[in-house]
This record gives C-alpha cells, sequence and structure tokens, in this order.
C-alpha cells in the first residue's frame, strides 16, 4: 500500500551570501531589535562594540512595533540603506 | 471548469496498516497518537465531499509565504482521523486562518504558546454528530476531535510547526492536541456567534481564535446576572494580572446552569459583551500585587487597561453541559495582535 507525504515538500530556493565585509570603516550598521526588553542591554553592547571596537561610523537602532510579526515596511526601508544588519530577539 | 485530480504528494510504499503507523511516527508526521494512513484513495475521497482541486490552494500563511493546498490539507485531516465529510469544516477552519488579522505566523511559533480554538456553528454541527454540550472542552464527540486534531497536524506538517524547530512554545497548553468545540445552538435563545460576527443566519461557519488554554470559573451561590458575570470579569482581571495585561478577543463559554440565570433575566450576549468590556479592567498599580512591580512606575500607575478594545471583542459561546455552575475564560495569545476570524464553511459570505 501507499501512503501519501503529508509535509509541504517545498524545495528550498537556492540563495547565495552576500559579500563579506573587510572593514566596518565608513560602514552603516542596523540594529533591528523585536521589540522585547531582553533586547536592549545586548545592543547596547553589540553598539558600543561596533564603535569602538569596529569603528562602524553609523549604528542605527530599530525597533519593530509588534515583536511577533515582520518588520513594518518603513523599517526595511531603513535597513535596506545599511551594509550590516544585526536582528535581535529577547525575551 | 475540469478539476485536477492529480495527486502530486510524494507516494510512500509501506507493506501494512501497522507498517503505516511506524512508518509515519518514524518520519515525525504525527502527534504521538495512533494515525490513519493517508492513502490517497482516502485523501482523494476527502477533496470529493469537500468539491476540491488536488492543488486548490486554501490558504497561504502571509510572512513565510507557504500555500496550504487541499491536497496537503486533506492528507493531513485523513492522518488526523477525519472522515470525508469533516473535511470542508477542516477547509474552512485553514482559509481563515490564513488571513492576515489572525497573524498565523506569529500565533503558532510564539513562547506563548498558544493553540487555535475553533468554535463551529450552524447545521453543519449537526449534521457531524457535535456535541456542545457535556465535556466540551475535553473530548466531547470524534468530529470535534479529529477536526481540531487535524489543525495541529496541518501546522506541524505543511507549516513546520514542530515543537523545539518552529513552534517556540515555552510550554504550550493540552488545547494544542485539538481544541474545536461547537455552540450549543439548540440550548440556547442567545444569537449564535458566527451570525453576530457577520454570518448570515443558517450558514454553517467556524470562528478561530489564538487562545490560551481555558480558565474555569465556578459560581452556583447567586442567580443574580451581574453577580455570575462579576467571577467571569474577575477572571478575565487574574489574565491580565497573572498573564497578559494587553486586550483583545477574549472568549467565554457559558454553560446551560448559568445560561439559563442571564436568558432568564433577558441578558443577550451584547449585554454580555458590554458588561464585561466595562468591568473586565485593571490598573498598571496592580501589577504590584502579582510580583510584577518592576514595570509599575511613579507616572504610570494609573493607567487603565480593558481585556477588551470593544465589547464585540468578546466572543461569547453558549456550550457545556446541564448542570453545574462552571464556566470558561479564554485567553487570547497576544491581546489585539491576533484577531479571531469568521469564515463560512464552504461559502464566501463576505466576498
Amino acid at each position: 500500500m501507499y501512503v501519501l507525504d503529508p509535509t509541504a515538500e517545498v524545495r528550498p530556493q537556492p540563495v547565495s551570501r552576500a559579500p563579506r565585509l573587510d572593514s566596518l570603516h565608513h560602514r552603516r550598521v542596523g540594529l533591528l531589535s523585536n521589540g522585547k526588553a531582553a533586547v536592549a542591554p545586548l545592543f547596547d553592547h553589540l553598539e558600543s562594540l561596533l564603535r569602538q571596537e569596529w569603528k562602524a561610523n553609523e549604528v542605527l537602532r530599530l525597533t519593530k512595533g509588534n515583536s511577533s510579526a515582520p518588520a513594518e515596511p518603513n523599517l526595511i526601508r531603513e535597513l535596506a540603506r545599511c551594509h550590516l544588519i544585526f536582528t535581535g530577539v529577547g525575551d | 471548469m475540469v478539476l485536477s485530480t492529480r495527486l502530486l504528494s510524494t507516494r510512500h510504499e509501506v507493506d501494512d496498516e501497522r507498517a503505516a503507523q511506524d512508518f509515519l511516527h518514524e518520519k515525525g508526521w504525527t502527534d504521538g497518537l495512533p494515525v490513519i494512513a493517508p492513502t490517497p484513495e482516502r485523501v482523494m475521497s476527502c477533496l470529493d465531499v469537500a468539491g476540491l482541486a488536488p492543488d486548490h490552494v486554501i490558504g497561504i500563511e502571509p510572512v513565510r509565504e507557504r500555500p496550504i493546498t487541499a491536497e496537503k490539507a486533506a492528507v493531513n485531516a485523513v492522518l488526523a482521523g477525519c472522515q470525508p465529510v469533516h473535511f470542508p469544516v477542516v477547509a474552512a477552519i485553514l482559509e481563515a486562518m490564513c488571513r492576515p488579522e489572525f497573524l498565523l505566523h506569529g500565533a503558532t511559533s510564539s513562547t506563548g504558546g498558544c493553540a487555535v480554538l475553533v468554535v463551529v456553528n450552524g447545521p453543519v454541527r449537526l449534521e457531524l454528530g457535535m456535541e456542545p454540550t457535556f465535556n466540551v472542552l475535553g473530548n466531547s464527540d470524534r468530529a470535534s476531535a479529529v477536526i481540531g486534531r487535524a489543525v495541529r497536524l496541518v501546522l506541524r506538517n505543511v507549516l513546520d510547526v514542530r515543537p523545539g524547530t518552529l513552534d517556540r512554545s515555552t510550554l504550550g497548553h493540552p488545547g494544542k492536541l485539538g481544541y474545536c468545540m461547537a455552540e450549543d445552538e439548540e440550548g440556547t435563545d442567545w444569537t449564535p456567534l458566527a451570525q453576530l460576527r457577520g454570518a448570515p443566519a443558517g450558514v454553517s461557519a467556524v470562528t478561530v481564535l489564538a487562545a490560551g488554554a481555558p480558565r474555569q470559573i465556578m459560581n452556583e451561590w447567586t442567580t443574580a446576572p451581574e453577580e455570575i458575570l462579576e467571577t467571569f470579569a474577575a477572571e478575565m482581571r487574574a489574565n491580565m494580572l497573572h498573564y497578559s495585561i494587553w486586550g483583545g478577543n477574549y472568549a467565554i463559554v457559558v454553560p446551560k446552569q448559568l445560561r439559563d440565570r442571564l436568558q432568564d433575566a433577558g441578558w443577550s450576549k451584547p449585554h454580555i459583551q458590554q458588561f464585561l468590556f466595562e468591568r473586565a479592567r485593571v490598573r498598571k498599580r496592580d501589577w504590584t500585587g502579582v510580583g510584577k512591580g518592576a514595570l509599575v512606575t511613579a507616572t504610570n500607575g494609573d493607567e487603565e487597561h480593558a481585556a477588551l478594545l470593544s465589547p464585540a471583542d468578546l466572543l461569547v459561546i453558549a456550550a457545556g453541559g446541564p448542570g453545574g455552575g462552571f464556566g470558561a475564560v479564554i485567553p487570547p495569545w497576544f491581546g489585539h495582535k491576533s484577531r479571531a476570524v469568521t469564515t463560512g464553511v464552504g461559502v464566501c459570505f463576505s466576498c
């Protein structure tokens, strides 16, 4: 007898990695928080590392309005201007 | 129009029904309970009854843009134990869950661990033998059990909502095995839930709510509607303090004993909604008494939070056994971030 596969059977689309950055000097870095409280201290520390050790000259801090939904279009537009993005989930 | 009848799912060969059980469990495609082998014939029977082609897209999960086809929904419905006659209700539920306002991805992946509460209204309840009285939030009947389970298996297998992968629930709750019930329309004069939410009278419909576990209440010591409802309000306030302060769609289940008191005094569902809209409120400072004082400041203590953003946010469900002054408050997963959705079974009443 035969049974049918209950899973989506979706083939993942091939993706390629973005080119790695040699340096953050004169680069814009975006930090996207899901809005939960525990992200703030993590990003505070990360921002200080980025500025002091990696010499990023601009760090953009953004926060989603709803931790359980995708980032709003205006945030995506802002992030599209960045050379490097971190996203953080905190509970 | 000629419907496609070709099933596209991979066919796995197994020796017999017993081998099918072992195979399906080993693959991680079950919830741990015994399943029915989804053979092509059983799946086609579901699709035939619903009048859906295998490649018909019931809905698309909006965030990951994952389609739920009728075929994949039917495979999981069979797996869950559905008979073909149950499948149109499963399809309607999935359609409702894919509406953007339901926030399906967030609701099923959140640490909050909610389940999809389903309330069935209309003639289909009687056709399927759904029992909205005794043990309605437990295992009341076959249809409720298998329909609720089918929803969970579709999430698991089609949308990858598996514990520890996409399902990040810290605790979850027993409703995640299945959380489907019918409303006791024959046992009340009240307007059915779906009709209050826009369905035409006499049309079968489902309402879905991203919901926490039921919180049971009891009040057998009064006949006054206000006192009965104050107990429900107190439980809603407790949820706002102990779980989440954010308002949204709450559901209450009102069994016959309490319902009769309310109906005899002339209280309709809208009256109940208005009463609880006004009474289910807390102030931020109330958090200090439940260990959450860290969030109360000198300036926000007077902030008032309502459990319901409007009276219509309350889903009043007539259901439960005939005796006992019990009831239940079923809280929303995450305030108003996910909204309850009502849709027709095999019919679109909002198109």
